[in-house]
């Protein structure tokens, strides 16, 4: 064989290879073809396979135009699957609907509770302060004893209470988390503590279970103004940046001076009308009750044996589901503990 | 606390409005929780004049008569009282309006005549009992005013919510105090007449005190020759717009002056008590004593007893004795004002189950020096309503006299806690608008003596409050406080008990979440019928002492009965296809426990229904155990934990299959299917419901302190080989995996498996297993892989009661 019959036969090559891809109709049958021009025993293989029965000087050109063939039939190939592709979306119309309802699989959600003690655990950790838990079944020590509510004090009627036996109860607040911070560590120290608490109550606007938050910071030289800094900016971070806080002075007997705090209506946004309607959230005062909170008081501190003199500081504590009614708009307490999944399943997006 | 402004005005004269007199407390601590009209319901009544009265010719009971209301014309109004005459001033309900009982007033022809309106008696305005005619008016008012300024009634009254420090606002005159102090107004306390006569009440009565810790002070007066009547209109009047129903003059004078002044008193009749003493002491343990509710009460040693020279009479503080109350008969009485130890009083209370006004504030405390002062307002008081002669002085013991208390004071103190810029001379200013007094002692030091009726200020912190409130919280600037601690551990952040941390919960629910899971909150408690048809009351199961019903008797051992009910809940409501979790604690008694209960951190799992969310494109297939396996060790994996060894256990008892979890040889939970007849018949689920209760503790505990350690895999290429076993029944396929792992063949890497089949009518079940191989320092040849995989397959018919298909 010469190098002009070796020329030849690649000509031939690429046009039958031509005139095959032409005919054809079906991406599908691409690779057959594509076996039979380019493969390991491929017609293009086979004529490579001539070529060391050329003359010695003509090897090289003719190995280099085997490889310009090679070039040509995969360029012509990919072409033609492009073109098949792309005809095929029409051709395949029939039998493809793009608006079919995808494999979609179950979607979950954390119930609002837990959303809203997420974030607000989230803004405290944010700047600094740590999460502490402790057991829902508490002393009457670290429930009341410890936080300057010994018996017979009338402060025992601001909490209807659970009891499991004369010394045992169901904790009525997450206070008692305070004096077991404190019992644990020296100071300075800033946590929160989540959880459940319970009280025997039982109506429209209360239930024997819900959630708070403790806050709880010790330092020296901690004011008031460090509570009212660190409670508005939670209130900030959980509502809006314009949300306005009041701090009215009240009595818990763990903290002095206490105070309750207000914030500017979420749902009328402080303005007492919802449009033309009255504000229900509210009743039109423009503001409402978020959670209480104070200087922590002397005796919590002798308590605990932290010298009052020297280490101030100030505890706060909130109402989770009352924090999620506002924040979600949900108007009727007892859907938190329905557990209805159309309830729930309103959460999936959180 | 109910506050009617005319009677605050009487103290002091406040002329702002409303709203800034509302606004002021509620900053000053006094919350205002409602301004309320306590007459609303007789605000479209007026006054008649009653202008002519003829007798009704049909009806000789009736009366038939011609009213000016103010209109232009008179109204015809038949009346049917016995008492109306022409002349009279009447209050008239006029057509349109409803009588407080709910009667509507229509224009009406009552036999015959017509009749446009109603001419009301004091029973129909719910101004008294009485009944026995129409209400005749003062001669003075003007037809066709509003009944309300007529009768001149307190129709604004603020509800004010007070915290149990702040006894001394349960008066009026303490919230008088109050609002002078905010408005910089004087304070005018109630004048009154006291004649006193005749022999001195210490002779005729002495005071003997047996328990000075439980009571520092009684004091009495004697009232001889008074007639009970009802009270004069203006005294009953204003006890309504307390809330308080009148009942005589002497019973609304004591509760006039408590609510006045804040010091409950007593009346006993006085020819009722014997002995010429009043004695104070304890009851004995289980002695009797019936209170004037006339409920015989079993008392304790320590409650309290105000007894004469024979018998007890009174339950001191909390309630009088049925034996020596005041009745229509009365002429004589002996008046009490005493102070009583608030603790004691409150236990009483508590252990009797009796609330009282009186008993409010004892428990509360009472301004001891000025008991005395009461108890000269109500006797005059009573002496210008009942009449009779006041004996001269009073009967006192006062073993433990009041003692003011000294705080000392530091400006800075106060400054630095409230960031607030206030210099000594303001705080001076504001301890003596409160009624302190304010010495200075030296530059740095104010020496205060709080008035005998703040109770709540006994140090130093207490004053610094009340400057904080009349400067007003409003007034401090808002700073973050920089944050100094040391970092805890996470050992150190979960205290009193050794459970996972709220991290690792929150973990647990985010990954719950993923697998599409709804997060359900159920509370603590059950019932412990509920526990019982569920085989889950058990010994260590927690009572609630004092539970608010049946149905939360009981602290929760598990999640399920929770869980359960949120099935059936949803159920009803025609949710169905249900992927509930929850974590919660549980509870179990435990006598080592500080708390004596145990609270352990549990995941609870429930799925029922449909495996997929939609048919189409899955298919329509009822959730199995697989499903909720497979979430399980998915869990696990994420947790970076080994698989768990799941296999038949004993509990819980109202699960069909039931499956232990066991990791590293420590039990971690079950997994199991509600018996069918349990879930239908007690939650209307009528296909399975597979649930699941897992140890998040444990699984805390094991999965603590790893870390993720990067390893370099094999670069040599895996030979797969498939292998397939027909197992009897009794062959599992852990057994299976047991045996492989077992085998020690070098290069044998993993097992997957491909397929379960089972033929139709055979008990066997073929399994086909995918064994990969790959030798970590060179490429195996097909000759050493098959001579491994025959050496395997040898191993497992040695092993287990297993064949290869022919
Ligand atoms: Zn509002």
């Amino acid at each position: 064989m010469t190098g002009e019959d070796f020329a030849g036969r690649l000509e031939a090559i690429e046009r039958d290879f031509a005139r095959a891809l032409e005919r054809l109709e079906r991406e599908a049958d691409l690779e057959a073809l594509r076996v039979a021009y380019l493969g390991r025993k491929g017609s293009l293989a086979q004529l490579m396979s001539s070529l060391p029965e050329l003359p010695a000087e003509q090897r090289p050109a003719a190995g280099k135009r085997a490889n310009e063939c090679k070039k040509t039939l995969l360029d012509l190939l990919s072409a033609k699957q492009d073109a098949l592709q792309a005809g095929g979306q029409t051709a395949d119309r029939s039998r493809f609907d793009a608006t079919l309802p995808g494999r979609r699989d179950w979607i979950g959600s954390k119930h609002p509770v837990t959303l809203v003690l997420d974030e607000i655990c989230a803004a405290f950790t944010a700047i600094g302060f740590d999460v502490v838990t402790g057991p829902e079944i508490e002393n009457d020590f670290y429930n009341f004893e410890a936080l300057n509510i010994p018996r017979e004090h009338p402060a025992r009627d601001m909490q209807d209470t659970l009891y499991i036996s004369d010394s045992i109860v169901l904790r009525t607040h997450t206070s008692p988390l305070q004096i077991r911070t404190m019992e644990t560590s020296p100071p300075p120290l800033a946590v929160i503590a989540p959880g459940k608490v319970y009280r025997r109550d039982a109506d429209l606007t209360h239930t024997p279970m819900f959630h708070q938050i403790e806050g709880l910071l010790v330092d020296e030289e901690v004011s008031m103004a460090d509570l009212r800094g660190t409670l508005t900016y939670f209130v900030r971070t959980i509502f809006s940046k314009k949300t306005r806080v009041r701090f009215r002075p009240s009595y818990f007997p763990f903290t002095e001076p206490s105070a309750e705090v207000d914030i500017s209506c979420v749902i009328c946004r402080g303005t007492g009308f919802c449009g033309a309607d009255p504000c229900r959230v509210c009743k039109q005062t423009g503001w409402v009750e978020i959670l209480g909170c104070g200087m922590v008081d002397p005796a919590v501190f002798e308590k605990v044996d932290y010298d009052p003199e020297r280490w101030t500081g100030f505890a706060f504590g909130l109402g989770v589901e009352r924090v999620a009614m506002l924040k979600y708009c949900i108007d009727d307490l007892r859907l938190f503990f329905e557990n209805d999944v159309r309830f729930l399943n309103q959460f999936q997006a959180c | 606390m109910f506050l009617s402004i005319n009677w605050l005005k009487e103290f002091t004269p406040y002329t702002g409005s409303l709203d800034e007199l509302a606004h002021q407390l509620t900053m000053l601590g006094l919350e205002v929780e409602e301004v309320l009209n306590p007459f609303a319901h007789l605000e479209p009544f007026l006054v008649g004049h009653v202008l002519d009265c003829s007798p009704h010719q049909n009806a000789d009971s009736l009366s038939c008569c011609q009213v000016d209301i103010g209109g232009e014309t008179p109204v015809a109004v038949v009346c049917g009282a016995p008492n109306v005459a022409a002349g009279q001033k009447v209050a008239v309900a006029p057509v349109g309006s409803s009588l407080p009982g709910g009667m509507k007033i229509k224009k009406a022809k009552i036999r015959g005549a017509l009749s446009q309106g109603m001419i009301c008696s004091e029973k129909e305005l719910e101004l008294s009992e009485d009944h026995s005619g129409i209400m005749v008016l003062d001669p003075k008012c003007t037809p066709g005013t509003g009944l309300l300024q007529a009768l001149n009634l307190d129709t604004v009254v603020l509800d004010i919510g007070i915290t149990p420090n702040r006894a001394d606002c349960l008066s009026i005159l303490g919230l008088a105090r109050e609002v002078a102090a905010a408005f910089d107004l004087p304070l005018h306390l109630p004048e009154f007449q006291l004649q006193e006569e005749g022999e001195a009440c210490s002779s005729l009565i002495r005071i003997q005190i047996d328990a000075p810790e439980l009571c520092p002070l009684y004091q009495a007066r004697i009232i001889q020759g008074l007639s009970i009547r009802p009270s004069p209109a203006w005294m009953r009047y204003r006890l309504l717009s307390m809330g308080l129903r009148p009942i005589n003059n002497v019973v609304d004078v004591s509760n006039y002056v408590m609510l006045e002044l804040g010091q409950p008193l007593h009346a006993f009749d006085r020819s009722l008590l014997e002995g010429g003493v009043i004695r104070v002491g304890c009851a004995a343990d289980g002695q009797k004593f019936t209170t004037l509710d006339n409920q015989e009460r079993v008392l304790g040693s320590g409650d309290l007893l105000i007894q004469d020279g024979v018998k007890p009479v009174a339950l001191a503080g909390v309630m009088g004795g049925a034996n020596s109350e005041i009745n229509a008969h009365s002429t004589d009485l002996l008046l009490e004002s005493a102070v009583f130890d608030p603790g004691n009083t409150r236990r009483t209370g508590r252990s009797l189950g009796l609330s009282s006004e009186s008993a409010y504030r004892f428990e509360r405390g009472v301004d001891q020096p000025g008991s005395t002062f009461a108890l000269d307002r109500a006797a005059g008081l009573i002496q210008s309503l009942a009449g009779g002669r006041i004996c001269t002085g009073r009967a006192v013991s006062e073993p433990r006299p009041w003692t003011p208390r000294v705080v000392d004071f530091r400006p800075k103190r106060a400054q630095s806690l409230l960031a607030l810029s206030t210099d000594a001379a303001a705080s001076q200013k504001v301890l003596e608008n409160i009624g302190c007094g304010v010495r200075p002692l030296h530059d740095k030091t104010l020496r205060v003596t709080p008035p005998s009726y703040r109770l709540d200020l006994e140090r130093e912190v207490d004053l610094i409050e009340e400057i904080g409130r009349f400067h007003g919280f409003e007034r401090i600037e808002a700073a973050l406080p920089r944050i100094r601690k040391s970092p805890l551990d996470a050992d150190a952040q979960v205290l009193g008990a050794s459970l996972a941390s709220h991290e690792f919960l929150n973990r647990t629910k985010t990954w719950a979440q993923g697998q599409g899971y709804a997060e359900a909150v159920n509370y603590s408690f059950c019932s412990r019928q509920e526990l019982e048809s569920l085989g889950l009351a058990d010994e260590g199961i927690i009572p609630v002492h004092n539970p608010l019903s049946a149905e939360q008797d009981s602290m929760r051992p598990a999640l399920a009965p929770g869980l359960l009910r949120n099935v059936r809940t949803n159920l009803d409501q025609g949710n169905q296809n249900l992927r509930f979790f929850e974590i919660a604690r549980v509870f179990q008694h435990d006598p080592r426990s500080e708390t004596t209960a145990r609270e352990a951190n549990r995941l609870g799992l429930l799925c029922h229904g449909r495996r997929n969310p939609s048919f189409w494109p899955w298919t329509d297939e009822a959730v199995s155990y697989l499903d909720l396996k497979g979430a399980i060790e998915h869990f696990f994996l994420s947790l970076g934990l080994e698989p768990a060894r799941f296999s038949p256990g004993d509990a819980p008892q109202y699960c069909r299959s039931r499956i232990r979890m066991t990791l590293r040889g420590e039990d971690i939970g079950f997994l199991g299917r509600v018996q069918p007849g349990i879930a239908k018949d007690l939650y209307h689920a009528r296909t399975p419901v597979w649930i699941s209760e897992i140890d998040l503790d444990v699984l805390y505990r094991l999965s603590r302190g790893q870390s993720v350690v990067y390893r370099p895999w094999v670069k040599f290429p895996p030979v797969q080989r498939d292998i397939t076993l027909i197992c009897p029944p009794e062959v599992s396929y852990s057994q299976i995996q047991d045996v492989i792992a077992a085998s020690n063949i070098p290069a044998q890497e993993s097992i997957s498996l491909q397929d379960v089949y089972q033929p139709d009518q055979s008990f066997e079940c073929n399994l086909t297993l995918r064994i990969t191989y790959r030798h970590h320092k060179k490429t195996l040849t097909d000759k050493e892989v098959d001579k491994q995989h025959f050496e395997l397959g040898k191993k497992l018919l040695k092993a287990l009661p297993v064949r290869f298909p022919a």
